[in-house]
């Protein structure tokens, strides 16, 4: 990498802070276990040997959301379960994710016009980084919205720039 | 046992607030507007004796209707006054069912409960009761089943309106 490269010892490479921490990060998204409807099958599809979402890295599903950097919003949120998803999401430590799976969670799906309890959108509680369209997706689907979420990762960077000024 | 003689036998045994029958039938040919009925054969009850009903065809031992397999409700129409309950008892001993109907109106939706001879009346009746708004006077745990403690209205009814929003969190 530049000119650092071959100034030292074998064994010791050089990198940049952000390729680093993102190549940590993007490696290992530990998602949390959490199924709201049919999208969860598929889900479950993904983290079976099949399709194996642990290719990615991603296939320590966490059973608290304290372990947890991605939150796989996968089924209908209704206004009960959305007060719930928050607290989960506000329990996830940082820097967190979520991926909408599925027409549903994207915005309201088949129960957008008569699904008296159905949030149009889990975008409307937590933010979201990754919509995944289908209803329900293909496990190729999510793990192509997984990808899509590392490159997001990739193109991070720590360093916090200043706030622009008017 | 059929229809016909679950019928015989309530009208034998002088089953309380049974108020007649309605059987499906053919379209009448001279008639064109008579589109016939179709679906199940179902006796009409009083809503206010609907439990002491229940608590006979239980009791008697050739009814023997020991279990409730649905227990509803039915929002006909909009300028409809009435509400319907609907009640589907099975016998598994004598393997045969029935299909109640009971009218209760909307303006004052009040009917006493059937949980003290059915105990799996109890979650029917609290659905019952939130998507309808229909009281069971004398249920055990009238709480909701399936929408949150606070929610307003009664979806199912067919004059419902969305809500704005709830716990902000909007609905449109």
């Amino acid at each position: 990498m530049g000119f650092l490269e071959k100034q030292f010892q074998e064994n010791v490479l050089t990198t940049k802070v952000d390729w680093l921490l993102n190549w940590c990060r993007l490696s290992s998204i530990w998602p949390m276990t959490f199924g709201l409807a049919c999208c969860a099958i598929e889900m479950m599809a993904v983290g079976c040997a099949h399709h194996d979402i642990d290719r990615f890295g991603a296939g320590a599903f966490r059973a608290s959301p304290r372990q947890a950097d991605l939150m796989i919003v996968a089924g209908t949120v209704n206004f009960k379960m959305a007060e719930r998803i928050k607290r989960l999401y506000d329990q996830m430590p940082s820097p967190k994710y979520v991926i909408a799976m599925g027409a549903c969670a994207t915005g309201g799906g088949p129960y957008y016009k008569f699904g008296y309890t159905v949030v149009k959108g889990v975008d409307r509680v937590v933010p979201v980084d990754v919509y995944v369209a289908g209803c329900p997706p293909r496990p190729e689907a999510l793990l192509e919205g997984l990808m899509k979420l590392q490159e997001k990762i990739q193109n991070s960077s720590v360093i916090r720039r200043p706030a622009r000024t008017a | 046992m059929d229809f016909q003689g679950i019928h015989d036998r309530l009208q034998a045994i002088q089953a309380p607030g049974l108020q007649g029958a309605d059987e499906p039938r053919e379209p009448d040919p001279e008639n064109k507007k008579d589109k016939g009925r179709f679906g199940d054969p179902f006796v009409l009850v009083d809503a206010k004796l609907l439990p002491a009903f229940l608590q006979v065809c239980r009791d008697d031992e050739r009814l023997n209707m020991d279990l409730v397999a649905d227990f509803t409700a039915t929002d006909p129409a909009k300028d409809d006054e009435n509400l319907w309950i609907n009640v589907q008892l099975l016998s598994i001993g004598q393997k045969h069912r029935l299909a109640i109907k009971c009218m209760i109106p909307k303006a004052n939706a009040v009917m006493p409960t059937s949980v003290p001879v059915h105990r799996s009346c109890q979650w029917h009746e609290r659905e019952a009761a939130e998507m309808y708004g229909i009281t069971f006077e004398g249920h055990p745990d009238p709480r909701h089943i399936l929408l949150p403690d606070d929610w307003v209205g009664f979806p199912m009814r067919k004059d419902y309106e969305f809500p704005e929003e709830y716990h902000g969190i909007s609905c449109k």
